[in-house]
């Protein structure tokens, strides 16, 4: 049996919960790495495990327990609800790019979209190497194109923070390669996630990172469910010549 | 199966990559109709550059859910020679004569584009579909093989997939890319490139990250993709198929 390891999964309504149930879906068993605990009862048969995975000691005591790794699913990201302290207080308001941002954002968000990549992979890779896998981590079109200043729900330094992961996912790519293992990455645009609502619910349309719904040709934000199969699709055979590679899944809305 | 009740076009699918991209949305339940430029099998026989004959396919093929424009290659196949050998060694600006240019750009993007002009209209109407186009890591690394002909015929490929990703969005209707490294199909084998030693064959090899050549069926399998609820909000990428060679811009 496979197991995966997926982060940022416990959340409602986001793209590593889709990720986590479809990847069980398909057999694996799946641990689950998050702060949110609320969130574990929804994931039956998966192991939900609390933990911060921008504290490189809670990821090293986390994969002490974690005996296998085939999957390696890095979903955790955002620019608000990511440490102890926000995990339930909603999206910030305001515009904070990397000229306005506090030290303790960009520490905070580098920390949760960067810095926990590094440590998952690092911790899982030994691991992976041992009989191969797919490790896919999730960047974002802030990458590509940056956060528009004005626009709330996002911000700089996770722009920033995302263009990182690219680069992560290339060096992953080299390193693990000869042992068989692919990292890829996917950047999603605007989806419909749990998170998307709750942006949308506070700022006036076309405010939101998303900016006005016409910026995207194909006339509709993606869905989770998209977004996972994607993900899903970069962990199966049917990628099995794919490494260092992201993948933009943002209706057109910016082709690399 | 994930495809059933689904429609495809695969163009140049007598061989390689076209042949694999066949069988495999055969596989996944999906309703295909194969072209070629010479006769094999049941394929339907049409010279994608002839927009008359493009026509014709398009009565046979009615409105497809996917275009795979698979059909090109670095040297131009003819009417009359269907399967024309590929070149020995590396192919340098000087040696490329206007016809030859011609014809590579003709086999490569026009023909493309042909196809698109054809079957979009039909998708549009229907406000679904998905295209996905054939490029080449020679059009986004650059070649010191193929020549310049054919790296800037897939160049144009790319250009071609964004444009129409736009254009084609609000219909509903995705554009991809798809561009392979080195895949060893039949043709490329045959050709001998990157064997002209053991140890070179083994430093090419070296030099991939994944340690080894692409098959036709990797590139199947990201057709498949681009097909299923996975593709549904991929559209105007160009997906590097390479087992790491080259990431990308």
């Amino acid at each position: 049996m496979k197991t995966a390891v997926v982060t940022g999964a416990a959340k409602p309504e986001s793209i590593g919960h889709e990720v986590a149930v479809r990847l069980q879906k398909e057999g694996m068993q799946v641990v689950v790495l998050d702060l949110y605990e609320e969130g574990f009862s929804s994931l039956p048969g998966c192991r939900c495990v609390k933990c911060d995975v921008s504290d490189p000691g809670e990821v090293g005591k986390a994969f002490d327990s974690i005996k296998q790794v085939d999957v390696l699913v890095n979903c955790v990201g955002g620019s608000w609800e990511i440490t102890r302290d926000d995990l339930r207080a909603g999206p910030r308001r305001g515009f904070r790019g990397l000229t306005n941002c506090s030290l303790e954002d960009w520490n905070a968000i580098r920390g949760a979209n960067l810095d926990s990549v590094f440590y998952c992979c690092r911790a899982a890779a030994p691991l992976l190497k041992k009989q191969g896998g797919a490790v896919v981590n999730v960047s974002s079109v802030a990458a590509r194109k940056g956060i528009p200043p004005g626009a709330e729900g996002s911000s700089g330094p996770y722009a920033v923070a995302k263009a990182g992961v690219m680069g992560l996912t290339r060096q992953l790519a080299l390193e693990l390669g000869s042992a068989g293992v692919r990292v890829n990455c996917v950047a999603p645009g605007v989806i419909a996630s749990g998170r998307l609502k709750k942006v949308q619910a506070i700022t006036p349309q076309g405010a939101g990172p998303e900016g006005p719904l016409k910026q995207i040709p194909m006339g509709r934000v993606g869905t989770v469910a998209e977004t996972a199969a994607l993900i899903v699709a970069l962990c199966s055979d049917d990628t099995s010549y794919l490494t260092g590679v992201t993948i933009d899944v943002n209706g057109a809305s910016y082709a690399a | 199966m994930r495809l059933e009740g689904r429609k495809a076009l695969v163009t140049g699918a007598a061989s390689g990559i076209g042949a694999a991209v066949r069988k495999r949305l055969q596989a996944d339940g999906a309703q295909v109709f194969a072209t070629d430029i010479h006769q094999s099998g049941d394929l339907i026989v049409a010279d994608l550059t002839d927009a008359d004959h493009i026509e014709e396919l398009a009565a046979k093929v009615g409105t497809p859910d996917f275009v795979i424009n698979v059909a090109g290659g670095p040297v131009a196949p003819t009417r009359k020679n269907t399967l024309p050998d590929m070149p020995k060694g590396a192919l340098v600006l000087e040696d490329i004569d206007e016809l030859q240019w011609a014809a590579v750009i003709a086999a490569n993007l026009t023909s493309a584009f042909l196809v698109c002009r054809q079957f979009a209209p039909r998708m549009k109407a229907r406000k679904s579909g998905r295209i996905v186009n054939f490029a080449s890591i020679a059009a986004r690394r650059g070649s010191d093989r193929v020549g310049v002909h054919y790296a800037a015929a897939k160049g144009g490929i790319i250009a071609l997939t964004k444009t129409l990703a736009l254009e084609l969005g609000p219909f509903g209707i995705t554009v991809n890319a798809i561009a392979p490294g080195f895949i060893a199909t039949p043709r490329i084998e045959q050709s001998g490139w990157g064997r002209s030693s053991p140890q070179a064959h083994r430093a090419f090899l070296e030099a991939i990250p994944l340690r080894r050549a692409g098959k036709p069926d990797d590139i199947a399998g990201v057709v498949a993709m681009l097909c299923s609820e996975a593709g549904g909000y991929v559209s105007g990428a160009t997906i590097d198929v390479n087992g790491g060679l080259y990431f990308g811009p």
